[in-house]
C-alpha cells in the first residue's frame, strides 16, 4: 500500500515534495524494522515447532502444530540437554553480573575523578582509556590469551571477567563522565559547607544524581558481557564452564542441528537483555544523549 | 556569629595571582559586600573563605580560629549560591534538615528547627514539594533557609540574587538587608552589582584583578573613591572621568584641555593639583555635581550634548567635552538637543582629582 502512495506522490508536482520525503521515510522505517524484527519473529515462531516442522519446505510460515516441547525440554533439569543449558545460563549470569558491579564499582569513581579533578596526564590517561576501543577486539586475542595462561586465569570466569571489564570499562568511563560534568559543582560545595565530608557529599547528593548514568553504564556491561563470544571460546574448553554464546553454539552443532531447540535457547537467551534494555531505556537514552545539550 | 579576618591573603594559578594580598576584616554582625567586575576575585575570595579552594599564602580567620586548613564543614559557615544549588532529589524539608543531619541532631530538634527556618520564610506550604516545583524566588527562599536553620558564624553569599528577574530581585535586596539586621548576622556577600552593595552594605570591598581596591562603608567609597576604578565602578550612571593637563595661571593653578579651554579651581583643589606629581591630571564629577547651562557662564567649560534621555523625574544628558564621555543629570524641564552647544558648570567642592599615571585619588595633605 505504502509502495502505491509512493507512485502516486512521485509525479512532478513540486507542492508534493514534502510528502515524497516523508512517505521516503516510513518506507525506509518499514525496511527497517522488517529487517530487525523478522529474525526475531522467525526465530520465535520456529522455536515453537516441532523437529520436522522447523525443516519444511516451502516453510511453515505459522507452525501448524506450537509446541513448547523445545522450552520445558531446556528447563528441565532432569535431562542432560536441560542440565547443559541451566548451566550455561547461569555462568552467563554469574559472568556477566560479575563484570557489571566491578565495572561500575571502577567506573564511577573514575568517571567522577575524570570529571571533577585537575591532575597531571588527566587529559592523557583520558584519550589513552579510548585507545583500546580503536582496535578490533580480535587484535588482543592471542595476547590476551598467553596473559591469561601467564596468571593461571584459562578456563576460569575471571579470565572473562577481566577482558570484559577492559573492553566495556572505557565507554562506561566515558558515559558516566558525561554525567558528572551536567552536575552542578555547586551541589557538592553545598553539602560540604553544610557538614559532609568530600566522600559523604559524593555518596548522599552526587550518586544519587547519577543513578541513571550508573543504569546506562550497567546495562551497556551486561549486555556486552552476555553477548560476547570469541573470548568465551577461546578462554574456556570445559564443558561446565561454557557461558551461553558458546554453550548454545557448541552443544547444538554437535550431533544433527535441533533447530527448535536452538531457537527456543536463543530466545531464552536474549529475553534477559530485552526486557533489561526495555525496563531501563529511558535512562540508556538519557545517558547516550546526555551531555549532547547543555541544560 | 564572628568576627572574619583576612589577612594578606593570596590565591595564585600558576604565576596569575587571582587573589592578590588580599585584606580585610568583617567586623562580628557586619554585612560586606565583596564588589568588582567578572574575574576580580571576589568569588575566588568567597570559595576561600569557605574552604572549597585551597589558599596560597596568607591567613583565614573566623571567630578566634585560624581555619586555613579546615575542611568547609568544620569551618561553621553557611553559603548561598548563585545557582542556589539545593539538592534536587530532596525535598524542600530535606534540604532544610540536611544540614542539621550531617550534625547528627536529634530527631526532633531537627524537626523544630527546620519547622521554624520554614515559618520565618513563610514557605511552611512547600515544605514537601521537590526544588524544580518552586519558583526561582521561593528557590531562592529555601537556599537562604538551609543557610539560616544552622545558625553558623559566618553567612557567605554567592551572587545569590543575580538569576532572579528584576523585580523580585529588588524585593528580596530589602528581604535580605532586613534578614541581617534581624539576626544581627556576619555576612560576606559577592556581587558584581555596585548597587547592592550600595543598598545592603555596612561595607564595601571594592575588587579588581585581584586587587582589594578600596574597603570602607558605601557612603564613603562613593564620596572618596580611592582610585579611577572604583571612581568609574560605584554609582550609576558612572562618574565622568576627564582627562585634562595642570598648568598655572596668575600664580594658581589651573586645569586645561586640549580643546582650549581652562578650568580656574578652588584653592583647595588648586593645592591638590600642585601636590600631585604628574601634569596628567584626570578629572571626575558625579552626574549630579555638574551644572548644565544653556550659554556661556564664567568658570563653565564648553561641551557638545550627545545623547538625551528623559526617564521621567530626571533627565539624563550626555556630553562629549575634551574627549571624554560626560555623564549630567538635569531636571526634566531643561530642553537640550542632541549636538547642541552647552556649557558645563563643576561642583569644586564635589570634584574629584586623580593622578594621571597612577589613577590614584589626590589628596590635599
Amino acid at each position: 500500500m505504502s509502495m502505491n502512495a509512493e507512485a502516486s506522490t512521485a509525479r512532478p508536482r513540486p507542492r508534493k515534495r514534502v510528502d515524497r520525503w516523508r512517505w521516503g521515510g516510513r518506507i525506509f522505517l518499514a525496511l527497517m524494522l522488517f529487517y530487525t524484527a523478522v529474525p526475531m519473529i522467525w526465530m520465535l515462531l520456529t522455536s515453537i515447532k516441532s523437529g520436522f516442522a522447523a525443516m519444511q519446505l516451502p516453510p511453515q510460515w505459522w507452525p501448524a502444530e506450537p509446541t513448547l516441547a523445545s522450552y520445558q525440554k531446556l528447563l528441565d533439569p532432569q535431562n542432560s540437554v536441560g542440565q547443559d543449558f541451566l548451566r550455561f545460563f547461569w555462568n552467563s549470569v554469574v559472568v556477566s553480573t560479575l563484570t557489571t558491579a566491578l565495572g561500575v564499582i571502577v567506573a564511577v569513581p573514575a568517571a567522577y575523578a575524570f570529571s571533577r579533578f585537575r591532575f597531571p596526564g588527566r587529559n592523557f590517561l583520558f584519550f589513552a582509556v579510548l585507545l583500546r576501543n580503536m582496535f578490533p577486539a580480535v587484535i588482543f586475542l592471542v595476547p590476551l590469551f598467553i596473559l591469561m595462561r601467564w596468571l593461571g586465569l584459562v578456563n576460569t570466569h575471571g579470565s572473562l571477567v577481566v577482558t570484559y571489564l577492559t573492553f566495556g570499562l572505557p565507554l562506561s568511563i566515558w558515559l558516566l563522565k558525561g554525567f558528572y560534568d551536567n552536575i552542578p559543582i555547586q551541589l557538592e560545595q553545598a553539602a560540604r559547607i553544610d557538614g559532609a565530608t568530600r566522600f559523604q557529599a559524593f555518596v548522599k547528593i552526587v550518586m544519587p544524581l547519577s543513578v541513571p548514568g550508573i543504569i546506562a553504564t550497567a546495562i551497556y556491561s551486561f549486555i556486552g558481557a552476555w553477548n560476547e563470544y570469541i573470548y568465551a571460546y577461546t578462554f574456556l574448553s570445559k564443558n561446565e564452564q561454557l557461558t551461553l554464546p558458546v554453550g548454545i553454539q557448541r552443544f547444538f552443532s554437535e550431533n544433527t542441528t535441533d533447530f527448535p531447540g536452538l531457537m527456543a535457547a536463543s530466545f531464552m537467551m536474549s529475553v534477559p537483555v530485552v526486557v533489561l534494555f526495555l525496563v531501563l531505556q529511558k535512562y540508556f537514552v538519557r545517558a547516550l544523549t546526555e551531555g549532547a545539550v547543555k541544560h | 556569629m564572628a568576627r572574619v579576618v583576612l589577612t594578606d591573603l593570596v590565591k595564585s594559578y600558576g604565576s596569575f595571582n587571582a587573589v592578590n594580598h588580599v585584606s580585610l576584616t568583617v567586623e562580628d554582625g557586619e554585612f560586606v559586600a565583596l564588589v568588582g567586575p567578572s574575574g576580580c576575585g571576589k568569588t575566588t575570595t568567597l570559595n576561600l573563605v569557605a574552604g572549597l579552594l585551597p589558599i596560597t599564602s596568607g591567613d583565614i580567620v573566623i571567630g578566634d580560629q585560624v581555619v586555613n586548613d579546615l575542611d568547609p564543614k568544620d569551618r561553621d559557615i553557611a553559603m548561598v549560591f548563585q545557582n542556589y544549588a539545593l539538592y534536587p532529589q530532596k525535598s524542600v524539608y530535606k534540604n532544610l534538615a540536611f544540614p542539621l543531619q550531617m550534625r547528627k541532631l536529634p530527631r526532633d530538634e531537627i524537626d523544630r528547627k527546620v519547622q521554624e527556618a520554614a515559618r520565618v520564610l513563610d514557605m511552611t506550604h512547600l515544605l514537601e514539594r521537590k526544588p524544580r516545583e518552586l519558583s526561582g524566588g521561593q528557590q531562592q527562599r529555601v537556599a537562604l533557609g538551609r543557610a539560616l536553620v544552622r545558625d553558623p558564624a559566618v553567612f557567605l553569599m554567592d551572587e545569590p540574587l543575580s538569576n532572579l528577574d528584576a523585580k523580585l530581585r529588588v524585593q528580596m535586596r530589602s528581604e535580605l538587608k532586613r534578614f541581617h539586621h534581624d539576626l544581627q548576622a556576619t555576612i560576606i556577600y559577592v556581587t558584581h552589582d555596585q548597587l547592592e552593595a550600595v543598598t545592603m552594605a555596612d561595607k564595601m570591598a571594592v575588587m579588581n584583578g585581584g586587587n582589594l581596591q578600596q574597603y570602607d562603608s558605601p557612603a564613603q567609597v562613593f564620596a572618596h573613591p580611592a582610585n579611577m576604578f572604583v571612581a568609574s565602578f560605584v554609582g550609576s550612571p558612572a562618574m565622568s572621568l576627564i582627562p585634562l593637563e595642570a598648568a598655572s595661571a596668575n600664580g594658581t593653578a589651573v586645569l586645561t584641555s586640549a580643546e582650549g579651554w581652562r578650568l580656574p579651581l578652588s584653592p583647595i583643589n588648586a593645592r591638590k593639583v600642585q601636590n600631585a606629581k604628574t601634569r596628567k591630571i584626570v578629572l571626575g564629577a558625579r552626574h549630579s555635581t555638574i551644572k548644565l547651562h544653556k550659554s556661556a557662564v564664567a568658570d563653565a567649560v564648553p561641551a557638545k550634548a550627545y545623547t538625551v534621555e528623559p526617564t521621567g523625574d530626571v533627565t539624563f544628558v550626555q556630553a562629549f567635552l575634551s574627549g571624554a564621555i560626560v555623564n549630567i543629570s538635569v531636571p526634566p524641564s531643561v530642553d537640550v538637543a542632541p549636538d547642541e552647544q552647552i556649557w558645563l558648570e563643576f561642583d569644586q567642592e564635589r570634584m574629584h582629582l586623580f593622578d594621571g599615571e597612577t589613577e590614584m585619588a589626590i589628596r590635599a595633605d
